[in-house]
């Protein structure tokens, strides 16, 4: 649905203005490769309407749909599964632009929100309000976003000597990810078992019981910021030939830098409100949107498809296919990870 | 300690210091190593008299006091000598080979293969015990760390990116997988909390003899390597023409950190954090020749983890905070500190 | 709101205040009940639970229990019709006809997380009974409520206070006010029989989990010993309040010999009076056999079949008693 926003503003021009016949060719490979990527998003999204283990034909679905059948019925495709399925969807394209976004900009794989210490601290602000204070919902929404920006925040002011360089913030962002990771470890063994274990599947990132209101409100922040990553993409791509490069083509660099890390963070600080911290996205989905389309550099559009069909996907697996219902961040993990190692497997294999 | 030391030797990389210097550096971390040593004896979670401590260790007395010197806080130092030292050799190795500052044994999937072997052999197959899961995570993490290099090599050898992703890939399926098994099954969940967190103490010695032919075969390796990879730092076409074998050097140096960063594991559960810094300060101090990086990291990493492991059985009197947590808190202030300090230091 | 994480080990304390509601609620929904002809299924009471004031069958006969419900519902002779896992001590642990009753029914989830939802629609049941954390609840409290009348009970409910609203809502009072007064029999007969000990001894309960590291134990002042301490008066240690539970706190075995300030210690042991697989390496440690208690007879093993319900607290009492009668005599 929102996914398809970012498209329409990037790629030609940046391409065109290098090497013609080179970036067209390029160019038109990633309009088929986002458009075969929305169909499969969208196939993958009736299937998961259909699936459920309450039994309902595909006319019960239908007819739900357009408002009929018993109550119940209408609640679980109206108001169960259609709304998980357009979080998974909306939220795996988010993930996958605020990953490419990083890892365009620290010219780094391995880059994304996590970091400048982002997933640690909103854990860390999670379980302080599930261990520490067994708070509500809403509460542990709030104590997530403020411990991940807390400690964004706090990583960027470490790292910041007279600007702020890549080398220096990621292993500014090591050191405290560490030392937040030390004090979960330390909350969870402090907590009895099923408070958790419970945190530990929060922290897993899950899409199970989610509501209209968290996929509008979510949704609705995911395309403002979206639309924003979409006019910085053009500066991003110039920033990735270096800064002073950049520079000398009129970039104001360090305005620009910071603008992109609060796109990306709150991408994906909006998820986090809304499902935890759902795994591994960001970081794959730029990479096989890159090898997908075959493009020299990170590109945002088939970073945001990718996520949503790896997303969705991953969902579909851990609600229906696993033989328990799992939350679907470790599935997204196994999945992007796997397919990840077979795309490095072909490409060693291509090189030989 | 760690920073103390670096302020006497000053601005790092641009000005290295000479061999006199370094000699004498290493004089003053081994002190240090000592004297930690005899504190790890002397302190506890309990406050036993210095004399007692001595009847204990040279006595054959049988008080209670004296069982738990000799069955406790004897165990966890030598258990903290013999990690702390494989931990830093196999992170300072790891960094040479892939020239990756962000790279720690953990990367290559070292961590994740040790913990997926023991979820397995504590949820399935109802493990329970230290010296039961222990050769677990020791194969795991060999096989994992082959898959690794297997995944991230090509015929002309293994790039480090490559290689990094390959290990991230690997890593995460196996840790997806693992915690899947982890919330279906509450009794393995609750086993791994613990061994997550990584900690020196319970590990009875017999659980130690076994390892180590392991890692002086490793030690021995790992500094037959150190030339070599000392001319690759300058790239691996330069190396070459002055007659290193690459794909070899490469080979013994996982070999090596593989061993070393499996054996660590399997004894201590996943301890991250120092094998990735002490290498850098040891850098820091000594510059990039990789003997002296090699040297150092085996004297102050082990010094990192007993002043971490000494700290845990104090601050929280008389519970004990596992040392695999405390390491960060101690190693990250000072890591952040000296990035702050120094220009970027690339490799 | 609630400011302690308590999860099925509450703190006795913080329980009273919810009791006293209960035992409001027990008393407002017997007054309820409209005549008891006709089909038992469409009447209805209201119940007075965590999640408000609950209308639900007289005499439910589909049950599905979510979280901490399971074991108390069954313990009383309940038959849910679907429950999430337990964990399989928990379920060896229980008496033979609650094992059978547990296999019986249809599991909905792993732990408490991520219940099927659209499994319990297809289940149909007529009551869903529900303890877990305030936030779970929240995600899932309309769904639940769709399907069946639900009952929920946040996490401070003490287990005395939960027994109560389980029977309560699921019509299953008599087996309670049975199990209560055994319980307040036995509670007596050891008060009786152990009178001096009770008065002039000092106890410590220590145990040790899988979830403990190795070389560590705990001292229990949560779970089965805050049965003996707080119902039968044994003297035993307890947290500082407002502070974590001791058990929370993981002590090395070299705290060990600390424990010999106390003269009595009792640690945990299967139903055949075995130490309980954790903790045999303290069994076997050398600091344990030098200790003087250990060495006079005096660490005594008790069985803890789980302190959720009265059923499982009745058996531990049972094992309590026995384990009392062997204490040598003092000189």
């Amino acid at each position: 649905m929102s996914a398809d926003s970012p498209r329409v503003d990037f790629g030609h021009r940046v391409l065109v203005l290098r090497r013609r016949r080179f970036a067209v060719r390029l160019d038109r490979r990633s309009v088929i490769v986002c458009a075969v990527l929305a169909a499969a998003v969208a196939c993958m999204a009736v299937l998961a309407l259909m699936t459920g283990s309450y039994h309902l034909s595909a006319a019960q679905v239908v007819s739900a749909l357009a408002g009929g059948e018993s109550e119940l019925i209408h609640a679980i495709v109206v108001e169960w599964r259609l709304p998980r399925v357009a979080a998974a969807v909306v939220f795996g394209a988010a993930l996958g632009v605020s990953g490419a976004v990083f890892q365009s900009l620290l010219r780094n794989p391995l880059a994304d929100p996590g970091i400048i210490g982002f997933s640690q601290g909103s854990y860390t602000g999670a379980l302080i309000v599930i261990l520490v204070v067994n708070g509500t919902y809403l509460q542990l929404v709030g104590g997530a976003l403020l411990g991940g920006m807390a400690t964004a925040v706090a990583v960027y002011m470490l790292a910041y000597r007279r600007g702020v360089q890549g080398f220096r913030l990621i292993i500014v962002g090591i050191g405290v990810s560490a030392l937040l990771g030390s004090l979960n470890t330390w909350l969870m063994i402090k907590a009895d078992l099923d408070q958790a274990m419970a945190a530990a599947a929060w922290g897993a990132g899950s899409l199970y019981g989610v509501s209209w209101s968290q996929v509008l409100v979510g949704g609705a922040c995911v395309l403002v910021f979206l639309l924003l990553a979409g006019m910085l993409s053009r500066p991003l791509r110039q920033m990735e030939l270096g800064d002073d490069a950049a520079a000398s083509q009129g970039i104001r660099v360090s305005p620009v830098r910071l603008g992109l890390i609060v796109v990306g963070v709150a991408l994906t600080a909006t998820v986090t409100a809304a499902s935890g911290p759902i795994a591994f996205i960001s970081l794959v989905a730029p990479q096989i949107g890159r090898r997908l389309a075959r493009t020299a550099g990170i590109t945002l559009a088939p970073a945001a498809f990718v996520g949503a069909l790896v997303c969705l996907a991953a969902d579909y697996l851990a609600q229906h296919v696993a033989p328990t219902p799992l939350p679907v961040g470790i599935v997204t993990v196994v999945l992007g990870g796997g397919y990840l190692g077979y795309l490095l497997f072909t490409e060693a294999r291509r090189r030989l | 300690m760690t920073a103390l030391a670096l302020r006497q030797d000053g601005p790092g990389t641009s000005a290295v210091p000479g061999p006199r210097r370094r000699l004498l550096g290493l004089a003053v971390a081994l002190a240090l190593l000592a004297v930690l040593l005899v504190l790890s004896v002397m302190i506890g979670s309990t406050s036993i008299a210095p004399s007692v401590v001595w009847d204990a260790l040279f006595h054959s007395s049988s008080g209670i006091d004296e069982f738990a010197i000799r069955d406790y806080r004897l165990p966890r130092t030598i258990v903290g000598l013999v990690v702390g030292v494989a931990l830093g050799l196999s992170g300072a190795l790891i960094q040479a080979l892939t020239r990756n500052p962000l790279a720690d044994p953990g990367i290559l999937g070292v961590h994740a293969g040790a913990s997926f072997a023991v979820t397995v052999a504590v949820g399935l197959l109802g493990v329970r015990d230290v010296q039961g899961y222990m050769w677990f995570a020791f194969a795991g993490a060999l096989i994992v760390t082959l898959m690794v290099l297997a995944l991230g090599s090509t015929r002309q050898g293994s790039s480090p990116v490559v290689l990094v992703l390959a290990g991230v890939c690997i890593g995460a399926v196996l840790g997806g997988a693992r915690e899947a098994l982890q919330l279906t099954n509450p009794e393995a969940f609750d086993a791994m909390r613990y061994w997550n967190a990584g900690s020196v103490v319970g590990r009875p010695l017999d659980v130690v003899w076994p390892i180590l032919p392991f890692f002086a075969v490793a030690l021995v390796l790992a500094f037959a390597a150190s030339g070599p990879l000392n001319a690759m730092a300058l790239g691996d076409e330069l190396a070459a023409a002055q007659g290193v074998q690459l794909v070899r050097t490469r080979a013994l140096s996982v070999l090596a950190l593989t061993l070393l960063a499996g054996g660590a594991t399997a004894i201590a559960g996943p301890i991250g954090f120092v094998g990735l810094m002490v290498p850098h300060v040891a850098r820091w101090i000594v510059g990039p020749d990789q003997r002296w990086i090699f040297a150092y990291s085996i004297l102050l990493a082990p010094s990192l983890l007993l002043v971490s492991d000494i700290l845990g059985r104090i601050v929280m009197r008389p519970s004990e905070i596992p040392v695999g947590i405390v390491t960060a808190f101690v190693g990250a202030p000072v890591l952040i500190a000296l990035a702050r300090r120094k220009k970027a230091s690339g490799l | 709101m609630t400011t302690t994480p308590l999860r099925r080990r509450g703190a006795a304390l913080v329980a009273a205040l919810l009791s006293t509601t209960l035992v409001l609620t027990a008393c407002g929904s017997d007054g309820d009940d409209a005549d008891d002809t006709g089909d038992p299924t469409a009447q209805t009471r209201t119940v007075q639970a965590d999640n408000g004031t609950i209308e639900v069958p007289a005499d439910p006969q589909r049950v599905a229990t979510i979280g901490n419900t399971t074991l108390p519902f069954i313990d009383l002779g309940g038959e849910p019709i679907g429950v999430t896992e337990e964990s399989a001590t928990n379920v060896a642990r229980l008496p033979e006809d609650q094992q059978a009753t547990y296999a019986s029914a249809k599991i909905l989830a792993t732990s408490a997380d991520e219940v099927d939802l659209e499994e319990l629609a297809t289940l149909k049941p007529d009551l869903i009974l529900v303890q877990i954390p305030d936030a779970e609840f929240e995600a899932i409290e309309k769904q639940l409520e769709l399907i069946a009348p639900t009952v929920f009970f946040g996490l401070d409910a003490e287990w005395k206070a939960l027994a109560d609203g389980i029977a309560d809502a699921g019509n299953v009072a008599d087996a309670l006010s049975q199990q209560k007064k055994e319980f307040g029999d036995k509670v007596a007969k050891i008060q009786e029989t152990y009178g001096e000990v009770i008065d002039g001894t000092s106890f410590v309960d220590i145990s040790r989990g899988d979830f403990n590291d190795p070389g560590t134990f705990y001292i229990a002042d949560i779970g089965c010993s805050e049965i003996a301490r707080d119902e039968v008066g044994l003297d035993l240690p307890e947290a500082a309040e407002g502070a974590d539970p001791l058990a929370y706190e993981s002590l090395s075995f070299e705290q060990i010999g600390e424990l010999s300030k106390y003269e009595v210690i009792t640690y945990p042991v299967d139903a055949e009076g075995q130490p309980t697989e954790p903790f045999v390496p303290v069994v076997e440690s050398n600091t344990w056999k030098a200790l003087d208690a250990v060495k006079s007879g005096r660490a005594l093993g008790v069985f803890c079949p789980g302190n959720n319900s009265y059923g499982a607290a009745i058996r531990y009492l049972d094992s309590l008693d026995s384990a009392l009668a062997t204490l040598p005599a003092e000189e």
